[in-house]
């Protein structure tokens, strides 16, 4: 009987960890003096988190094919500093832009041939790769952030549709979109959460696994470059520096959200309320003035304590099993 | 036919050892394009070098030979630095060095415990744990020193043990190069003499199976990660003492090198095989290519940018070799 009431309860926690966990965190700040419920600081929510949602749906396309991509900042960084400084130096917006985004595109590709075709473990390799960008950012930029030039470059994503909802949020509405409709109605996603679900049963089913699972690392490259290029344009500078934490962040908002590292499971739409959920975390931090170095802390203990979650339900399930 | 077949062993032997061959053609140009490079003042400015590096590496060698990988040292060096140097004034220098090896030890056990606990036998999730924890122990340093660096000849009483680490030599070698020799003789014996050296390969190769075999796979984990932890913490103290500065945010990057340092020295990163004596050559490559690149002026931008390109190379030329060999 009491095994009866308690299992639903638990299904909807370990189910939905991040929305019952943002649920709270908007009770907690009722009771706080805060400009929390602003609609200033709602909109700037939505807006300040949007780059780090575009990154994480490419990012999620990936853990779902099994795969994992750690250059995401190193791509992000470089690809905005491409675009500034196409800008800069007189090339028209669009080709700049597209420039970046071919470049993501290409790093995305070479990511997805050294670890599919090649066979080599994704993690390390993505790892270098984002070490191998850091230079390229920081030589492209003398490790100096460098701002642009051109004032019509900024509209890009600081543009106010209806003059509320601002352009950078728009293009994020229009990624996730994109992500969730490619995982969930093509065959391309069903492809992919196969892939990821059973590498071997895929292949045996007759699925092209290694061009799906390539392509899965270009998308995660071209949304990343996007999400890189939206930055520089939000902020109107680029800098070395601004991808050093990314990937880190977006592989454990991405878990919150509940899409697993183990492949197969998950979906945009559930990394979407992840990445909303340490957003929000961290501006009601910011809102009760808490420390920053004690917030760095307090964010680091989460992003172990999520992943270790992430783990050990995996431990669990193998033991039962 | 004979002639035939020593080419090709050639080609072979140059194909395995393309990046350790690579890095001995710079040193032989930089030789030649920049005097400098072959004197005495040059050579003692990388064995240097060499100290903080080294440390990490060969703790890096036990974790990646177990399987896994550990990306807080980073962190446990930033940590164990701010700490020890700014208790010298408290407490003495020896109680001081005493609290850093140990901190380095309790990090090392955090970290097994959470892998442990909670079942992240797999590389990658090994790797996202310690990357969090990194960054859990760089917050901690922050916070301790309140994000300011701590100065060691600020300090008012004697630290005359940092200052022979940092810079005494004794006859031609300096005395962090001993450090060096006496743990690289601990962990070869470890590593090549007793049953704890032959669990490590057994886990990194196999680890249900070694599980299964008997072997006491947790608590090589607890070992490796032990390990890794103290000689973080040696390496943080052999740094702080050569720059007489302990930054919050000094262990920066030296996780990374390190692995590179490991993999270089041919070092499988899937586990199970590799030998500490390899890591002392990966070391001492990287090592002698920063500085040949820096005596060649390239910029340490281009530095980075190369190091993750040889990471990437490595890796994958490993790969490739493994995978022929199974065929």
């Amino acid at each position: 009987m009491n095994t009866k009431i308690t299992e639903p309860i638990k299904n909807i926690f370990s189910a939905q960890k991040a929305p019952i966990a943002m649920l709270l965190i908007f009770i907690t700040m009722l009771f706080f003096k805060t400009p929390f419920y602003t609609r200033y600081n709602l909109i700037d929510l939505i807006n300040s988190n949007s780059t780090l949602l575009i990154v994480a749906m490419g990012f999620t396309v990936v853990l779902v094919a099994g795969g994992v991509d750690l250059s995401v900042g190193g791509v992000m960084t470089v690809s905005g500093i491409i675009a500034i400084k196409l800008i800069n130096s007189g090339v028209s917006i669009p080709v700049a832009v597209l420039v970046s985004i071919l470049f993501g595109a290409a790093i995305g590709a070479i990511n997805g041939y050294l670890t599919v075709y090649q066979n080599t473990e994704p993690f390390i390799i993505t790892l270098g790769m984002g070490v191998l960008l850091t230079g390229v950012a920081q030589e492209l930029t003398t490790a100096r952030p460098i701002s642009g030039e051109n004032p019509a470059f900024q509209n890009l994503a600081n543009y106010k549709l209806f003059g509320v909802v601002p352009a950078l949020v728009l293009v994020m509405i229009v990624t996730v979109i994109v992500v969730v409709w490619l995982l969930r109605s093509t065959s391309f996603g069903r492809n992919c959460y196969a892939i990821g679900g059973d590498y071997e049963v895929a292949k045996y089913s007759g699925i092209n696994v290694l061009p799906t699972k390539t392509l899965t690392f270009v998308i995660s490259g071209v949304t990343a470059a996007i999400a890189g290029v939206m930055l520089s344009s939000w902020v109107n500078s680029g800098n070395s520096t601004y991808g050093d934490q990314t990937a880190l962040y977006i592989a454990s908002a991405v878990v919150v959200g509940g899409t697993s590292f183990a492949g197969g499971i998950g979906g945009a739409f559930k990394s979407l309320l992840g990445v909303m959920f340490i957003g929000i975390l961290s501006n009601a931090f910011n809102m009760l003035n808490i420390d920053s170095y004690i917030q760095q802390l307090l964010v680091g203990l989460f992003i172990v304590g999520i992943i270790w979650l992430d783990c050990y339900a995996r431990k669990v399930k193998r033991e039962t099993v | 036919m004979n002639k035939k077949i020593t080419t090709q062993s050639i080609i072979a032997f140059a194909r395995n050892n393309l990046i350790i061959l690579g890095i001995f053609i710079l040193a032989i140009i930089t030789s030649f394009v920049e005097p400098n490079f072959l004197t005495v003042g040059n050579l003692q400015n990388i064995m240097r070098q060499f100290g903080p590096l080294i440390m990490l590496s060969l703790g890096m060698t036990f974790i990646i030979m177990g399987g896994f990988i550990d990306l807080s040292v980073g962190g446990i060096i930033s940590l164990v630095a701010v700490v020890t140097v700014s208790l010298i004034d408290p407490i003495g220098q020896v109680a001081a060095l005493m609290v850093g090896v140990v901190i380095g030890l309790i990090c090392g056990l955090l970290n097994s415990f959470l892998i442990i606990k909670g079942g992240a036998f797999k590389q990658s999730e090994a790797l996202f744990l310690t990357y969090g924890m990194s960054v859990v122990f760089t917050a901690v340093a922050l916070i301790y020193t309140a994000a300011a660096p701590v100065f060691l000849t600020y300090s008012k009483t004697d630290y005359s043990i940092f200052t022979a680490i940092g810079e005494r030599f004794v006859g031609p070698v300096s005395v962090s190069f001993i450090i060096f020799l006496v743990c690289l003789l601990i962990l070869y014996i470890i590593e090549s003499r007793t049953h704890i050296g032959r669990s490590i390969c057994l886990t990194g190769g196999n680890m249900t199976a070694a599980r299964l075999a008997g072997i006491p796979t947790e608590k090589t984990i607890v070992f490796i990660y032990a390990v890794s932890g103290i000689m973080a913490a040696i390496g943080a103290v052999v740094l702080a003492s050569r720059v007489t500065i302990a930054s919050p945010i000094m262990g920066k990057g030296y996780e990374t090198q390190a692995i590179l340092a490991v993999v270089v020295g041919g070092t499988a990163l899937l586990g199970g095989k590799g030998s500490v004596l390899r890591t002392v050559i990966g070391t001492l490559l990287i090592i002698m290519m920063s500085n040949c690149l820096n005596l060649l002026g390239v910029t340490t931008y281009i530095q980075y940018m190369l190091r993750g390109a040889i990471l990437i190379l490595a890796i994958w030329l490993d790969n490739r070799k493994q995978y022929s060999e199974g065929n």
